[in-house]
């Protein structure tokens, strides 16, 4: 599958985010020539184990986390950050995880917005916010480019597409920049053929990032 | 959910057995080689201690994960007097570090087992899938080559059906009337109320390897 990159915006020391931001960067995809193109979404939920006696010391992880997306609507990812671990399953895992009753969901946060097609790159750019309420915490940027399906291949043609880009939210003045940090995918067994893990592994990586720039975080503090 | 129903037969009459379903269902069998691994919580995680199955797959070129789920029977008067069990069971297909997974999440190796043999898959009023494997185990940990029978001589035959619980009874007594056919060489029923080998077994198996146009006896 085409490559991705996910970006998290990182707003300059002292400022907080807003949707006048999402707005004006939406604005930017438009004036380089990005036509809209439907919307999308990701949902990420932290878990935490369902411990029988709270009290007792417990070796769990914390930064579990389960990823479904848009683009797989059948599947479920699993990540554990702390030990590099990433499983894809059949949506059905979420059945078998109610039933296990060991976990549960913590805190869910929905990554959604619009999406722009721009020759052979896909935008998608939309805010991150809690599943139960509206409140906005972050903003995520996907940029794919639809021909090269190779991590290392389109290494350089998404920086020259970036370059560009972070032009365009240049002429803006913005408080703040979209950063991208690319996980170490050798670490979680991945290759260098793009697939729907990497993507998964992506998201939750900017969303670390992204914890530990804003000043409340939803989740727990996280391992970097 | 799914029905189950299984039952015990000697290694000595699974040729025969396999001429039968071959009859029965009109498709090929298909070879079954699954690594089984049997977890369970670890202590303090879940309010109960809770049990996955992770299948691996052999049969593959590249080995395939499953996890399995079998929750609990269907229970009442009504459950008691079918022959057949009833039960909740989910399945999902995993990415190959699913072992890893869950013993990050705190779970624990129970047992392992080795299933080897062939099943049959078809549409008889359900989706039947019939197994006939014998159940092995492992004397050093994950080492499948060197598994050996935990009954030797003996094989598990396990029939199974989808059911949802608008269309169990249908699939009850589909799954009745076809394990009718197999009764001369095997009597099956719920799962952990053995009824042992059955008496007619080598005469029908015997009948079965003459008549069904396969090697003779």
């Amino acid at each position: 599958m085409p490559v991705k990159w996910v970006l998290h915006w990182q707003p300059n020391a002292g400022t907080m985010v807003n949707s006048q931001i999402l707005s004006e960067v939406s604005q930017c995809a438009e004036s380089i020539n990005g036509v809209k193109d439907g919307r999308w979404k990701t949902t990420l939920t932290f878990y935490r184990p369902n411990l029988r006696d709270p009290s007792l010391p417990a070796e769990f992880p914390r930064d579990f986390m389960g990823i479904s997306l848009l683009e797989q609507p059948n599947k479920y990812y699993f990540i554990i950050r702390g030990q590099k671990i990433i499983l894809e399953a059949d949506s059905s895992i979420l059945t078998i995880m109610e039933k296990l009753q060991s976990y549960k969901s913590k805190v869910a946060l929905n990554f959604e917005g619009v999406l722009y097609k721009l020759g052979d790159f896909q935008l998608k750019i939309g805010k991150v916010a809690p599943s139960t309420s509206e409140s906005l915490r972050g903003i995520m940027m996907e940029v794919e480019y639809l021909p090269i399906s190779s991590v290392e291949k389109s290494r350089q043609v998404m920086e020259e597409f970036l370059n560009i880009w972070r032009e365009a939210v240049a002429k803006k003045s913005l408080p703040g920049q979209f950063m991208h940090m690319e996980p170490n995918y050798a670490e979680y067994g991945l290759l260098d053929n793009y697939t729907s893990q990497h993507t998964a592994v992506q998201y939750a990586t900017a969303l670390a990032q992204l914890i530990a720039t804003v000043q409340q975080p939803p989740g727990q503090p996280m391992r970097n | 959910m799914e029905c189950v129903v299984q039952g015990i037969i000697e290694t000595q009459h699974v040729e025969a057995l396999e001429i039968l379903l071959q009859g029965l269902c009109g498709v090929h069998k298909e070879r079954l080689r699954i690594h089984e691994i049997c977890l369970k919580s670890g202590p303090n995680l879940g309010p109960v201690a809770s049990e996955v199955r992770l299948l691996c797959d052999l049969e593959q070129a590249e080995p395939s994960w499953t996890v399995r789920h079998i929750g609990g029977a269907m229970r009442g008067a009504g459950a008691e007097q079918i022959s057949v069990l009833i039960r909740t069971m989910v399945e999902s297909k995993a990415s190959k570090n699913v072992l890893r997974m869950f013993y990050a999440l705190g779970y624990k190796l129970d047992h392992e087992l080795l299933r080897v043999g062939f099943a049959f898959h078809f549409n008889r009023g359900a989706q039947i899938t019939v197994t006939v494997s014998s159940v092995n185990k492992m004397l050093k940990l994950h080492a499948t080559d060197e598994a050996v029978p935990v009954t030797p001589g003996i094989q598990l035959v396990e029939v199974t059906a989808p059911a949802t619980s608008e269309n169990y009874t249908e699939i009850v007594s589909a799954m009745s009337s076809f394990c009718e056919y197999l009764a001369p060489l095997l009597h099956l029923s719920k799962p952990g109320i053995s009824t042992g080998v059955v008496p007619t077994a080598a005469a029908a198996a015997a009948s079965l390897m003459s008549d069904g146009g396969g090697t003779t006896l």
